[in-house]
């Protein structure tokens, strides 16, 4: 029986311990907090897959591979559209209670980037509906042995012998203890580079710096220049919050006040698509519409049905009233981009591999399907889809070796010393971030955020702490460099200096680190 | 506005002072308290229930609390926040809620056959909408003696049980209900009032009473 540890559970991480489990594997399911905890939950929008009689898994194919700009990898985004209508069934079968037509079909609905009803969804909390069914089968896997949970533990590296993977060594959150865990193969699922810019839609557990730290033991990276603004987030007093793109699904309309009228931008400029053109898109509109942020543009539901509002928006709803004041069933909401989703992150092929054998990554860490922007509703798809392909892989892997590699962690935790808050170096950094990886780029603001990273002191007053700004301030510099190496615009990288696309990027941007940072197009 | 913030560290109350804008919640507050202060927190909008802690006496998340909306500070100036004092203390507001996890594996919480589309859809879902959050059992007067196991056994189970087609399974879900959830629970209905997802939860435990306590229900259900 291999041993598999998975690291990470919301939708990707279980998913790979649940379908390992069930291939004859053990799991070690490693997580700072519980599943429920994972911003998995927060999804809300949907599920892609082509179920319907009019649509096609060619059709979801070929719309994943325009929205990402070309740039996505056509084996994996075949395998995952293919694939698509099966999940939606496997989901079912495990207890998510998807929204049903008057046939008691899963119900689908438009979203951005598509022209047919694609995205299945549950309610309005699409997310949290999958991961109460996954938990429950994660339980059972639990309960049969199958699967271990070891919660409160985050990741700190791995453990490398020869360019094989033999384990991990994480630290405790609440005691700092260090330890090793070992294992044939490991599933990391981290999700995205959340902390980079502060804070931002997700979860503040994903922090990047798994993702951060394999790269700097010699993990290739990949597209790290395409950060997804979300084109629809609302200024709240804790943070931006995401206004789901079902908004506009259902039929929200986005306007600004132009000499005393609304202007409809979205319709004026595509006419067939208007709001449901694909999020990159529409968050240039918004810039443009609103003079990069000085005027207001507003997201429009108050025309829709109360009910539609309070039952299949709800979320929305909630986030209005609870934290803007304000009666979306009355009044527009006012709306600008705000950092959403990470295309970039580890490279992984089409199984999901690394180039360090016996590691797999899956979920919003890793990169093939989304290409230079993902579609709304292929996030949860390739979650699913991506842990299921890590552990179908990685229960192959077989590992005899061990590596003492730990006492070189414990060597420089001893060393460390306090030096100050680390929160105020956080806040630069996401400041630099902001101010210079925002919507629109150019060689000298990516120069000049070199520059200022270069000069950013890593303080800190816990080990985790320290290494967390060390690890992501050289990610950081190198999803600039990577934004300054892509002499072109493509889906979200958008060079006012470069603002053609150039078919010599029509690659995917690879990323090492082995002292130096290398960024190539392959 | 200036209030007063008492918070129980360790055991011990501290007051600080805060002087600012009180339209925050109190994840929000507690960030900008010159003090550094553990609790967990994840998604920050009342989606994931990691920041659940007892506000001026009630268990709330403290990402959905507005500061501001809080009477004790309208009336007196003043927020009481403190850990759930039911689980185990970590640090400051933090404790641990590894219990109720455990509980969910002991009361076999899970399908054995593929999922049936139940009738009640609406019911499925809000029933799936439990954060693991732990105000019920905080609020909950019954909750803490004779390992009684907690609503959320009984808002998963009421879902499983209209799912599950394995009938043996079933059987099991309902026998585990009725060892370690009914003779517990007093009905005081104390988890309903506080739940963050307003789960109805007496729908629940009525349903689940119904399927595995009361036997007339079975026999004319032919239930058993």
């Amino acid at each position: 029986m291999s041993e598999i540890i998975v690291v990470g559970a919301g939708i990707a991480g279980m998913t790979a311990a649940v379908k390992a489990s069930e291939l004859g594997s053990h799991v070690t399911l490693i997580s700072p907090d519980y599943s429920e905890r994972s911003q998995s939950v927060m999804a809300m929008g949907g599920i892609n897959a082509a179920l319907g009689k009019n649509d096609s898994v060619d059709e979801h194919f070929a719309d994943t591979m325009n929205g990402g700009c070309g740039i996505n990898d056509v084996n994996a985004v075949k395998r995952l559209t293919d694939d698509a209508p099966q999940i939606i069934n496997w989901l079912s079968s495990i207890g998510t209670t998807f929204t049903r037509d008057g046939e008691g079909k899963i119900d689908q609905r438009y979203f951005g980037g598509q022209k047919k009803k694609r995205t299945a969804y549950a309610g309005a909390r699409t997310g949290k509906q999958i991961v109460t069914a996954l938990i429950n089968e994660c339980r059972k896997n639990e309960a049969e042995g199958g699967v271990t949970r070891v919660v409160g533990w985050r990741f700190l590296s791995l453990i490398i012998k020869n360019g094989k993977c033999l384990g991990v060594i994480c630290i405790n959150e609440d005691t700092s203890e260090i330890r090793e865990f070992l294992s044939d193969s490991v599933i990391i699922a981290t999700g995205g580079l959340n902390k980079l810019f502060g804070k931002t839609s997700g979860s503040i557990h994903n922090d990047g710096v798994a993702t951060a730290r394999l790269f700097m033991q010699g993990v290739e990276l990949a597209n790290l220049e395409m950060i997804q603004y979300h084109p629809t987030t609302v200024n709240t007093p804790v943070k931006r919050m995401l206004i789901t793109e079902a908004a506009r699904g259902e039929g929200g309309k986005l306007y600004t006040i132009r000499d005393g009228e609304k202007w409809y931008f979205m319709k004026e400029w595509y006419p067939e698509l208007a709001e449901l053109m694909p999020r990159d898109v529409v968050s240039r509109s918004i810039y443009k519409a609103s003079e990069a942020g000085k005027n207001h543009v507003y997201l429009d539901i108050s025309h829709l049905e109360e009910s539609i509002i309070k039952t299949k928006l709800d979320e929305v709803y909630e986030i209005c009233t609870n934290y803007l004041n304000l009666d979306p069933t009355s009044e527009a909401i006012p709306v600008y981009p705000g950092v959403h989703f990470f295309m970039g992150g580890i490279k992984t092929d089409e199984n999901h591999k690394t180039n360090i054998q016996g590691l797999y990554a899956a979920g919003e860490c890793s990169v093939q399907y989304h290409g230079a922007n993902r579609l709304g509703g292929n996030s949860l798809l390739g979650a699913v889809h991506g842990g299921w392909i890590a552990a179908e892989n990685a229960i192959m892997d077989s590992n005899d070796d061990y590596i003492n590699q730990i006492d070189d962690e414990l060597e420089s935790f001893n060393k460390f010393e306090k030096s100050g808050k680390s929160v105020d170096v956080e806040d630069e950094l996401a400041e630099i971030m902001a101010q210079y990886m925002g919507i629109y780029r150019n060689e000298e603001d990516l120069k000049g955020a070199l520059a200022k990273l270069e000069g950013l002191e890593v303080k800190a007053n816990s080990y985790y702490d320290y290494i967390k700004l060390e690890s992501l301030i050289l990610l950081a510099k190198a999803c600039v460099i990577s934004a300054l190496m892509r002499k072109e615009s493509r889906g979200a990288h958008q060079r006012t200096d470069y603002p053609q696309t150039s078919e010599e990027f029509k690659r995917t941007t690879c990323v090492t680190y082995d002292g130096e940072i290398n960024v190539a197009f392959r | 506005m200036s209030i007063k913030v008492k918070i129980k560290i360790d055991g011990e109350y501290q007051i600080f002072d805060y002087d600012g804008d009180l339209n925050i919640p109190v994840t929000t507050l507690l960030e900008r308290l010159d003090y550094p202060i553990e609790y967990s927190c994840s998604c920050l909008q009342g989606l994931c229930g990691a920041c659940a802690m007892v506000i001026n006496s009630q268990p709330k998340l403290a990402c959905k609390t507005f500061v501001n909306d809080e009477i004790m500070v309208k009336e007196y100036g003043i927020i009481t926040i403190e850990p759930l004092s039911k689980f185990p203390l970590v640090k400051d507001l933090k404790v641990d809620r590894s219990i109720l996890h455990d509980v969910m594996i002991d009361c076999e919480q899970w399908l054995e056959s593929d999922a049936r589309v139940s009738d009640d859809l609406n019911f499925d879902y809000e029933m799936s909408m439990c954060l693991m959050c732990g105000c019920c059992t905080e609020a909950c007067p019954n909750y803490g003696f004779d390992d009684f196991v907690g609503t959320q056994v009984a808002v998963s189970a009421s879902k499983l049980i209209s799912q599950e087609s394995d009938s043996q399974h079933s059987k099991s879900i309902k026998r585990k209900y009725k060892d370690k959830f009914y003779p517990h629970c007093l009905k005081t209905l104390a988890c309903e009032d506080v739940c963050p997802m307003k789960i109805p939860t007496q729908r629940a435990i009525s349903k689940m009473n119904r399927k595995s306590v009361w036997r007339i229900w079975q026999l004319l259900s032919g239930d058993i």
